[in-house]
């Protein structure tokens, strides 16, 4: 039945607009089965609306070229079929919060159908995946923001699904939550679950995606594998000066290898050669200066821009 | 998780969903909840039977004591309104406050399989308020013939005609504060003017006429029926307009939620 060259999702010049504001603005990208795809971008990049247009919470505009199959199924026909396949996390949480961990997972085994044995047994399994086990017959309320993030995380998980999706899953959680979350998420994808999720973390990204689609006003910007899109869109190194002054002397340095960005303060200088950055820094202060790998948010700045937005 | 299924939960089983959802919810704190409606119709019956009872001349209600008159329209009042909290507020707050639509839509289920699951919940809660409210006053011996245990069920039509009713006015609302509207200017005057405290024979002309428009009154004149064994062929007029509104009424609230749970 499987076959894997089928991609989970695939989205050909997605559109959907409110009123005059054009949300997704002829987005196209593919998903490939066990692997995980993230949306970066800047708050109003139409991250979100691009997700729920997947799993049918939202409708795309008609327009000709528009095509979109996810799990082999077009949301606009067959939501069901989608949905009893595809696990979402929410960005707010929604569970019921005068119940218990148990409850809020029994009424969603519901949902997805799942007799009450199997119900049972599925339950205790994710609880003791997303190390929630001891927390089982705890209230929501009493719960701490990371173990209402996994638990909505093991409620996504309970039918199953091939397809994950998860809208900023780490937001707000301490380093260890999001360590956990991230190696659950890992585990999953080898288990043969693909994951779709969106972040505002560009490490984030960086650690569990294998491919990313950097957007902006609805629109793609790049597509591909983080680290291949670093090297072919960044240089290797940069060296951060936090003063503005002490940047001065470096006005007329090594033009040809060296590219330099004004940022608030700041001042970045960009290479490939870090012994060339390395001697600037020596003239520098200890205090004065960063020196070290160009990153993925270092890319995302450079092609969203510095400015803020209107709705940032 | 291989993918040769494509099967995905029945009708049924998407609609009862809702309803286990909302269940499990609200017998979470059942005393608290579960209390008004065994509570409320003994200090109303009790104020209106024993303050106003007595000033009242019988033959305009047809029964040997006013309570008696009042007991079976209370019965699908409390129907009405606990139906109708649930749809409006309760719906509006699941949409709009706590976000649990969003949970539940990404779930197997359609926009159209949610509302129907709250509709069919308010009909529930207007079986349990009426039933409680029948057994309130039968124990008080207001009621004492076999054919009233029928009136609860009556009580569940009442419920899906004001679910669905106030899912159409939640589709308007854009502040929970204009619910207010709906209860102070149509559930209020319902009450009064639909059979309830007074025959709608003794109503004057024009808002004798409103009274035939209002749900409500179909709904009191089944559960009079039932409960004084009054029954007339207008009581199969009445089945009518109860089944064509909560079709007519649900066809439309579910058309115009559809757009606020969809983008």
């Amino acid at each position: 039945m499987d076959q894997p060259a089928v991609a989970t999702i695939s989205a050909q010049k997605i559109h959907k607009s409110y009123g005059a504001l054009a949300a997704v603005d002829s987005l196209s990208f593919t998903v490939k089965p066990s692997t995980c795809f993230a949306f970066l971008g800047p708050n109003g990049a139409g991250k979100t609306t691009m997700m729920k247009i997947l799993y049918g919470k939202a409708k795309r505009d008609k327009k000709a070229g528009t095509a979109l199959s996810v799990l082999g199924f077009d949301p606009e026909k067959h939501e069901l079929e989608i949905k009893s396949r595809t696990g979402v996390v929410p960005q707010e949480d929604n569970l019921d919060v005068e119940l218990d961990v148990l409850a809020n997972l029994k009424i969603y085994a519901r949902f997805y159908h799942i007799p009450g044995k199997e119900a049972r047994k599925r339950i205790d399994g994710l609880l003791e995946f997303m190390e929630l086990s001891d927390k089982k017959r705890s209230r929501i309320r009493d719960l701490s923001g990371g173990m209402k993030r996994r638990l909505l995380i093991a409620r996504a998980l309970l039918g199953n699904p091939e397809l994950l999706i998860l809208d900023e899953p780490t937001t707000g959680l301490d380093p260890q939550v999001r360590q956990l979350i991230w190696d659950k998420l890992r585990q999953l994808k080898s288990q043969g679950v693909t994951i779709l999720l969106t972040t505002h973390y560009m490490d984030e990204a960086f650690q569990i995606a294998d491919n990313v689609m950097i957007m902006d006003q609805g629109k793609k910007l790049l597509e591909g594998n983080p680290r291949e899109l670093l090297g072919k869109h960044m240089e290797t190194w940069v060296l951060e000066v936090t003063d503005k002054a002490a940047a001065k002397s470096f006005d007329h340095a090594g033009k040809k290898k060296i590219r330099r960005e004004d940022a608030g303060e700041r001042v970045l200088f960009y290479s490939n050669d870090p012994g060339v950055l390395s001697k600037m820094a020596a003239r520098l202060a200890a205090g004065q200066y960063h020196l070290r790998p160009v990153n993925l948010e270092d890319l995302f700045l450079r092609v969203t821009g510095r400015k803020l937005n209107e709705i940032q | 998780m291989k993918s040769s299924r494509h099967v995905y939960p029945p009708l049924l089983s998407r609609i009862l969903g809702v309803w286990y959802r909302h269940m499990k919810v609200y017998t979470k704190n059942i005393f608290s909840n579960g209390f008004p409606p065994f509570v409320e119709p003994l200090i109303f019956l009790l104020g209106m039977g024993i303050g106003l009872g007595g000033q009242l001349k019988l033959e305009a209600f047809g029964t040997s004591n006013y309570v008696m008159f009042l007991a079976p329209g209370l019965i699908m009042t409390t129907a009405m309104f606990t139906a109708a909290y649930e749809c409006s507020f309760g719906t509006f707050i699941r949409l709009e406050f706590d976000h649990v639509y969003d949970g539940m839509i990404a779930a197997p289920m359609t926009a159209g399989n949610l509302l129907g699951g709250e509709i069919l919940w308010a009909g529930t809660k207007g079986f349990f308020f009426s039933s409680a409210v029948l057994l309130t006053v039968s124990l008080f011996g207001v009621i004492n013939t076999p054919l009233a245990l029928l009136a609860p069920f009556v009580g569940f039509l009442t419920g899906l005609m004001f679910g669905a009713l106030s899912l159409l006015i939640t589709s308007f609302v854009r502040t929970i504060n204009h619910f207010n509207f709906y209860f102070t200017g149509l559930l209020s005057p319902m009450f009064f003017f639909s059979g309830v405290v007074i025959p709608v024979a003794k109503l004057p002309a024009g808002l004798r006429e409103a009274a035939e428009v209002f749900p409500l009154t179909h709904t009191v004149r089944l559960s009079q029926a039932l409960c004084l064994s009054r029954f007339s062929i207008v009581n199969l007029l009445d089945l009518v307009y109860v089944a064509v509104f909560i079709a007519g009424v649900t066809a439309l609230a579910v058309m115009r939620l559809k757009k606020r749970l969809i983008d």
